[in-house]
Protein backbone atom coordinates (compact mmCIF):
# COMPACT_ATOMS: atom_id res chain seq x y z
CA UNK A 1 0.00 0.00 0.00
CA UNK A 2 1.22 3.44 -0.99
CA UNK A 3 0.56 4.88 2.48
CA UNK A 4 3.74 6.12 3.09
CA UNK A 5 3.99 8.85 0.96
CA UNK A 6 1.08 11.17 -0.22
CA UNK A 7 1.04 12.01 -3.56
CA UNK A 8 -1.53 14.45 -5.53
CA UNK A 9 -1.34 13.68 -8.84
CA UNK A 10 -1.42 15.06 -12.13
CA UNK A 11 -4.72 15.88 -12.78
CA UNK A 12 -5.83 16.63 -9.46
CA UNK A 13 -6.20 19.99 -7.76
CA UNK A 14 -6.60 20.39 -3.76
CA UNK A 15 -7.45 24.61 -2.86
CA UNK A 16 -7.56 24.85 0.91
CA UNK A 17 -5.11 23.75 3.66
CA UNK A 18 -2.88 20.55 3.38
CA UNK A 19 -1.66 19.13 7.18
CA UNK A 20 0.21 16.08 8.38
CA UNK A 21 3.11 14.33 9.74
CA UNK A 22 3.90 12.52 5.95
CA UNK A 23 6.03 13.04 3.46
CA UNK A 24 4.20 14.75 0.29
CA UNK A 25 4.15 14.75 -3.24
CA UNK A 26 2.59 17.24 -5.84
CA UNK A 27 2.51 16.53 -9.02
CA UNK A 28 -1.17 18.22 -9.64
CA UNK A 29 -1.86 21.52 -8.28
CA UNK A 30 -2.83 22.87 -4.82
CA UNK A 31 -3.75 26.30 -3.96
CA UNK A 32 -3.79 27.58 -0.47
CA UNK A 33 -1.55 26.56 2.55
CA UNK A 34 0.73 23.58 2.97
CA UNK A 35 2.02 23.00 6.43
CA UNK A 36 3.85 19.22 6.89
CA UNK A 37 6.55 18.12 9.67
CA UNK A 38 8.14 16.10 6.70
CA UNK A 39 9.72 16.69 3.06
CA UNK A 40 7.79 18.56 0.18
CA UNK A 41 8.38 17.63 -3.28
CA UNK A 42 6.77 19.99 -6.15
CA UNK A 43 7.33 17.96 -9.15
CA UNK A 44 8.22 19.27 -12.65
CA UNK A 45 4.82 20.48 -14.00
CA UNK A 46 3.18 20.91 -10.93
CA UNK A 47 1.74 24.25 -9.42
CA UNK A 48 1.65 25.41 -6.03
CA UNK A 49 0.23 28.39 -5.11
CA UNK A 50 0.49 27.96 -1.32
CA UNK A 51 2.43 29.27 2.01
CA UNK A 52 4.81 26.65 2.80
CA UNK A 53 5.96 25.59 6.12
CA UNK A 54 7.79 22.15 5.69
CA UNK A 55 11.17 20.42 7.07
CA UNK A 56 12.83 19.86 3.57
CA UNK A 57 11.64 21.33 0.35
CA UNK A 58 12.17 19.92 -3.32
CA UNK A 59 10.86 22.42 -6.02
CA UNK A 60 11.26 21.15 -9.75
CA UNK A 61 8.11 22.58 -10.74
CA UNK A 62 6.28 26.06 -9.90
CA UNK A 63 5.83 27.16 -6.66
CA UNK A 64 4.09 30.70 -5.77
CA UNK A 65 4.19 31.71 -2.40
CA UNK A 66 5.97 32.10 0.82
CA UNK A 67 8.58 29.10 2.09
CA UNK A 68 9.37 28.14 5.36
CA UNK A 69 11.98 25.59 5.67
CA UNK A 70 12.93 24.11 8.82
CA UNK A 71 15.79 22.68 7.48
CA UNK A 72 16.56 22.85 3.64
CA UNK A 73 15.05 24.85 0.48
CA UNK A 74 16.26 22.97 -3.33
CA UNK A 75 15.80 24.52 -6.22
CA UNK A 76 16.37 22.32 -9.48
CA UNK A 77 17.34 23.40 -12.35
CA UNK A 78 12.76 23.80 -13.54
CA UNK A 79 11.89 25.52 -10.77
CA UNK A 80 10.30 28.71 -10.99
CA UNK A 81 9.51 30.13 -7.85
CA UNK A 82 8.38 33.43 -6.44
CA UNK A 83 8.02 34.13 -3.11
CA UNK A 84 10.22 34.99 0.60
CA UNK A 85 12.26 32.20 1.84
CA UNK A 86 13.12 31.35 5.22
CA UNK A 87 15.55 28.16 5.45
CA UNK A 88 18.82 27.60 7.19
CA UNK A 89 19.90 25.70 3.56
CA UNK A 90 19.34 26.90 0.67
CA UNK A 91 20.49 24.91 -2.47
CA UNK A 92 19.93 26.32 -5.80
CA UNK A 93 20.52 24.50 -9.00
CA UNK A 94 21.76 26.80 -12.94
CA UNK A 95 18.52 27.37 -14.53
CA UNK A 96 16.42 27.63 -11.18
CA UNK A 97 14.41 30.51 -12.08
CA UNK A 98 13.07 32.68 -8.22
CA UNK A 99 12.25 35.81 -7.14
CA UNK A 100 12.21 37.02 -3.96
CA UNK A 101 13.50 37.45 -0.22
CA UNK A 102 16.16 34.71 1.01
CA UNK A 103 16.59 34.08 4.55
CA UNK A 104 18.78 32.06 6.01
CA UNK A 105 18.67 32.85 9.46
CA UNK A 106 21.85 32.83 11.58
CA UNK A 107 24.16 35.11 10.31
CA UNK A 108 27.09 34.13 12.42
CA UNK A 109 26.95 30.16 10.99
CA UNK A 110 26.58 31.76 7.73
CA UNK A 111 29.72 33.89 7.87
CA UNK A 112 31.79 31.19 9.63
CA UNK A 113 30.52 28.80 6.51
CA UNK A 114 31.84 31.45 4.00
CA UNK A 115 35.06 31.97 5.94
CA UNK A 116 35.45 28.12 5.50
CA UNK A 117 34.95 28.28 2.26
CA UNK A 118 37.21 30.83 1.27
CA UNK A 119 39.93 29.35 3.31
CA UNK A 120 39.54 25.37 1.64
CA UNK A 121 39.96 26.97 -1.91
CA UNK A 122 43.50 27.92 -2.19
CA UNK A 123 44.26 23.93 -1.16
CA UNK A 124 42.34 22.73 -3.69
CA UNK A 125 43.66 24.59 -6.18
CA UNK A 126 47.15 23.64 -5.40
CA UNK A 127 46.30 20.77 -5.45
CA UNK A 128 45.27 20.49 -9.26
CA UNK A 129 47.91 22.88 -10.11
CA UNK A 130 50.26 20.74 -9.11
CA UNK A 131 48.88 17.82 -11.58
CA UNK A 132 48.79 20.63 -14.40
CA UNK A 133 52.41 21.39 -13.69
CA UNK A 134 53.32 17.76 -14.80
CA UNK A 135 50.97 17.03 -17.22
CA UNK A 136 52.81 20.31 -19.36
CA UNK A 137 55.40 22.55 -18.87
CA UNK A 138 54.14 25.98 -20.41
CA UNK A 139 51.49 27.15 -18.34
CA UNK A 140 52.46 25.34 -15.17
CA UNK A 141 54.90 27.80 -13.88
CA UNK A 142 52.37 30.61 -13.81
CA UNK A 143 49.97 29.00 -12.41
CA UNK A 144 51.76 27.40 -9.49
CA UNK A 145 53.80 30.78 -8.68
CA UNK A 146 50.69 32.10 -6.49
CA UNK A 147 50.44 28.80 -4.51
CA UNK A 148 52.49 29.85 -1.91
CA UNK A 149 51.40 32.87 -1.11
CA UNK A 150 47.73 31.48 -1.13
CA UNK A 151 49.15 28.51 1.30
CA UNK A 152 50.51 30.83 3.39
CA UNK A 153 48.03 33.39 3.31
CA UNK A 154 45.48 30.24 4.30
CA UNK A 155 47.55 29.53 7.19
CA UNK A 156 47.58 32.95 8.26
CA UNK A 157 43.18 33.48 7.92
CA UNK A 158 42.83 30.25 8.98
CA UNK A 159 43.14 30.56 12.65
CA UNK A 160 41.23 34.02 12.79
CA UNK A 161 38.11 33.07 10.99
CA UNK A 162 37.85 29.13 11.75
CA UNK A 163 38.27 29.06 15.30
CA UNK A 164 36.73 25.62 16.06
CA UNK A 165 37.83 24.17 12.68
CA UNK A 166 41.48 25.67 12.19
CA UNK A 167 43.31 22.83 12.92
CA UNK A 168 41.82 20.86 10.62
CA UNK A 169 41.74 23.17 7.89
CA UNK A 170 45.55 23.75 8.37
CA UNK A 171 46.37 20.11 9.12
CA UNK A 172 44.53 19.53 5.81
CA UNK A 173 46.48 22.09 3.92
CA UNK A 174 50.01 21.47 4.86
CA UNK A 175 50.01 17.81 3.71
CA UNK A 176 48.60 19.03 0.63
CA UNK A 177 50.89 21.67 -0.10
CA UNK A 178 54.61 19.87 0.23
CA UNK A 179 53.80 17.95 -2.92
CA UNK A 180 53.44 20.75 -4.69
CA UNK A 181 56.86 22.88 -3.82
CA UNK A 182 59.55 20.28 -4.74
CA UNK A 183 57.90 20.74 -8.29
CA UNK A 184 57.04 24.30 -8.44
CA UNK A 185 60.91 24.53 -6.98
CA UNK A 186 62.07 22.64 -10.22
CA UNK A 187 59.91 24.34 -13.14
CA UNK A 188 60.19 28.35 -12.00
CA UNK A 189 63.38 28.07 -10.06
CA UNK A 190 65.71 26.79 -12.87
CA UNK A 191 63.89 26.36 -16.09
CA UNK A 192 61.43 28.90 -16.81
CA UNK A 193 63.25 32.10 -15.88
CA UNK A 194 62.09 35.54 -17.91
CA UNK A 195 58.55 34.69 -19.70
CA UNK A 196 57.60 33.12 -16.48
CA UNK A 197 58.15 36.13 -14.94
CA UNK A 198 56.71 38.32 -16.97
CA UNK A 199 53.72 36.48 -16.73
CA UNK A 200 53.54 36.88 -13.66
CA UNK A 201 54.32 40.26 -13.30
CA UNK A 202 50.98 40.84 -15.82
CA UNK A 203 48.95 39.21 -13.21
CA UNK B 1 -15.33 -4.93 -9.78
CA UNK B 2 -12.49 -7.14 -8.09
CA UNK B 3 -10.17 -6.00 -10.66
CA UNK B 4 -11.07 -2.07 -9.17
CA UNK B 5 -10.47 -3.36 -5.48
CA UNK B 6 -6.87 -4.69 -6.61
CA UNK B 7 -6.08 -1.50 -8.43
CA UNK B 8 -7.41 1.09 -5.77
CA UNK B 9 -3.73 1.70 -4.67
CA UNK B 10 -2.62 2.44 -7.73
CA UNK B 11 -4.79 5.72 -7.90
CA UNK B 12 -2.89 8.67 -8.61
CA UNK B 13 -3.39 10.92 -5.88
CA UNK B 14 -3.07 9.29 -2.51
CA UNK B 15 -4.04 11.63 0.72
CA UNK B 16 -1.45 9.63 3.06
CA UNK B 17 -3.06 8.15 6.50
CA UNK B 18 -1.28 11.08 8.82
CA UNK B 19 -2.95 14.21 6.16
CA UNK B 20 -5.44 16.27 6.78
CA UNK B 21 -6.74 18.41 4.07
CA UNK B 22 -8.96 20.99 4.69
CA UNK B 23 -10.64 22.32 1.58
CA UNK B 24 -11.29 21.10 -2.13
CA UNK B 25 -10.27 18.44 -4.01
CA UNK B 26 -11.05 18.17 -7.34
CA UNK B 27 -9.70 16.46 -10.59
CA UNK B 28 -9.60 13.85 -13.16
CA UNK B 29 -8.05 11.09 -11.91
CA UNK B 30 -8.98 8.38 -9.37
CA UNK B 31 -7.89 9.25 -5.26
CA UNK B 32 -7.13 7.50 -2.16
CA UNK B 33 -7.96 8.54 0.74
CA UNK B 34 -5.83 7.62 3.88
CA UNK B 35 -6.42 10.37 6.31
CA UNK B 36 -8.97 13.10 7.04
CA UNK B 37 -10.39 15.59 4.11
CA UNK B 38 -12.52 18.14 5.09
CA UNK B 39 -14.64 19.91 2.66
CA UNK B 40 -15.35 18.37 -0.61
CA UNK B 41 -14.06 15.72 -3.12
CA UNK B 42 -15.24 16.24 -6.65
CA UNK B 43 -13.26 13.89 -9.22
CA UNK B 44 -13.85 12.27 -12.69
CA UNK B 45 -12.77 8.90 -11.20
CA UNK B 46 -12.86 6.17 -8.83
CA UNK B 47 -12.69 7.94 -5.02
CA UNK B 48 -11.69 4.92 -2.34
CA UNK B 49 -11.94 5.97 1.48
CA UNK B 50 -9.72 3.15 2.99
CA UNK B 51 -10.48 2.04 6.22
CA UNK B 52 -9.23 4.70 9.36
CA UNK B 53 -9.75 7.37 7.13
CA UNK B 54 -12.00 9.94 8.12
CA UNK B 55 -13.60 12.42 5.22
CA UNK B 56 -16.24 14.81 6.25
CA UNK B 57 -16.79 16.16 3.11
CA UNK B 58 -19.48 15.41 0.18
CA UNK B 59 -17.99 12.91 -2.41
CA UNK B 60 -18.42 13.09 -5.94
CA UNK B 61 -16.98 10.35 -8.61
CA UNK B 62 -17.17 7.70 -11.22
CA UNK B 63 -17.32 5.11 -8.19
CA UNK B 64 -16.85 5.60 -4.38
CA UNK B 65 -15.50 2.88 -2.06
CA UNK B 66 -16.01 3.49 1.32
CA UNK B 67 -14.24 1.11 3.71
CA UNK B 68 -13.27 4.57 6.80
CA UNK B 69 -15.71 6.93 7.49
CA UNK B 70 -17.52 9.55 5.57
CA UNK B 71 -19.54 12.25 6.63
CA UNK B 72 -21.48 13.96 3.89
CA UNK B 73 -23.48 13.63 1.03
CA UNK B 74 -22.14 11.00 -1.79
CA UNK B 75 -22.98 10.99 -5.18
CA UNK B 76 -21.49 8.73 -7.72
CA UNK B 77 -22.32 8.35 -11.18
CA UNK B 78 -21.68 4.95 -11.38
CA UNK B 79 -21.35 3.01 -8.59
CA UNK B 80 -21.29 3.45 -4.58
CA UNK B 81 -20.04 0.44 -2.17
CA UNK B 82 -20.20 0.46 1.42
CA UNK B 83 -17.78 -2.11 2.48
CA UNK B 84 -18.19 -4.17 5.66
CA UNK B 85 -16.31 -1.88 7.86
CA UNK B 86 -17.45 1.59 6.79
CA UNK B 87 -19.32 4.17 8.25
CA UNK B 88 -21.44 6.53 6.71
CA UNK B 89 -23.98 10.02 7.98
CA UNK B 90 -25.39 11.52 4.59
CA UNK B 91 -27.22 10.74 1.69
CA UNK B 92 -26.10 8.60 -1.41
CA UNK B 93 -27.14 9.02 -4.87
CA UNK B 94 -26.15 6.10 -7.48
CA UNK B 95 -27.34 3.98 -9.99
CA UNK B 96 -26.13 1.25 -8.24
CA UNK B 97 -25.98 0.87 -4.81
CA UNK B 98 -23.54 -1.75 -2.72
CA UNK B 99 -24.18 -2.12 0.86
CA UNK B 100 -22.28 -5.04 2.65
CA UNK B 101 -22.91 -6.83 5.63
CA UNK B 102 -21.31 -4.64 8.95
CA UNK B 103 -21.84 -1.25 6.97
CA UNK B 104 -23.35 0.92 8.65
CA UNK B 105 -25.48 3.69 7.19
CA UNK B 106 -28.02 6.61 7.83
CA UNK B 107 -29.25 8.79 5.35
CA UNK B 108 -31.21 9.25 2.18
CA UNK B 109 -30.61 6.91 -0.80
CA UNK B 110 -31.58 8.22 -4.05
CA UNK B 111 -31.19 5.30 -7.09
CA UNK B 112 -33.15 7.04 -10.12
CA UNK B 113 -35.48 5.15 -10.18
Amino acid sequence: MADKETVIGVETRISGEIRGEEDLVVKGRVDGKIHLSHALTVEKGAIVQADVDVRNLVISGTLVGNIVASESVRLLATARVVGDLAAPRVIMDAGAAYRGRVDMGDIEAARAAVASRSVAKPVASSASTAKASTATNRPAPPRVAPTPKTAAFAAKVAPRFVAPSASDRSAESAPAAPPAFPRVAGSVGSAAPAWAKKKIRRR
Amino acid sequence: MAKEKETKPMGNTVIGSSIVVDGEISGEEPITILGTVKGKVAVAQGVVVEAGATVEADIEGQTVTVSGKVTGNVTAREKLELRPESKMVGNAKAPRIVVADGASFKGNVDMDV
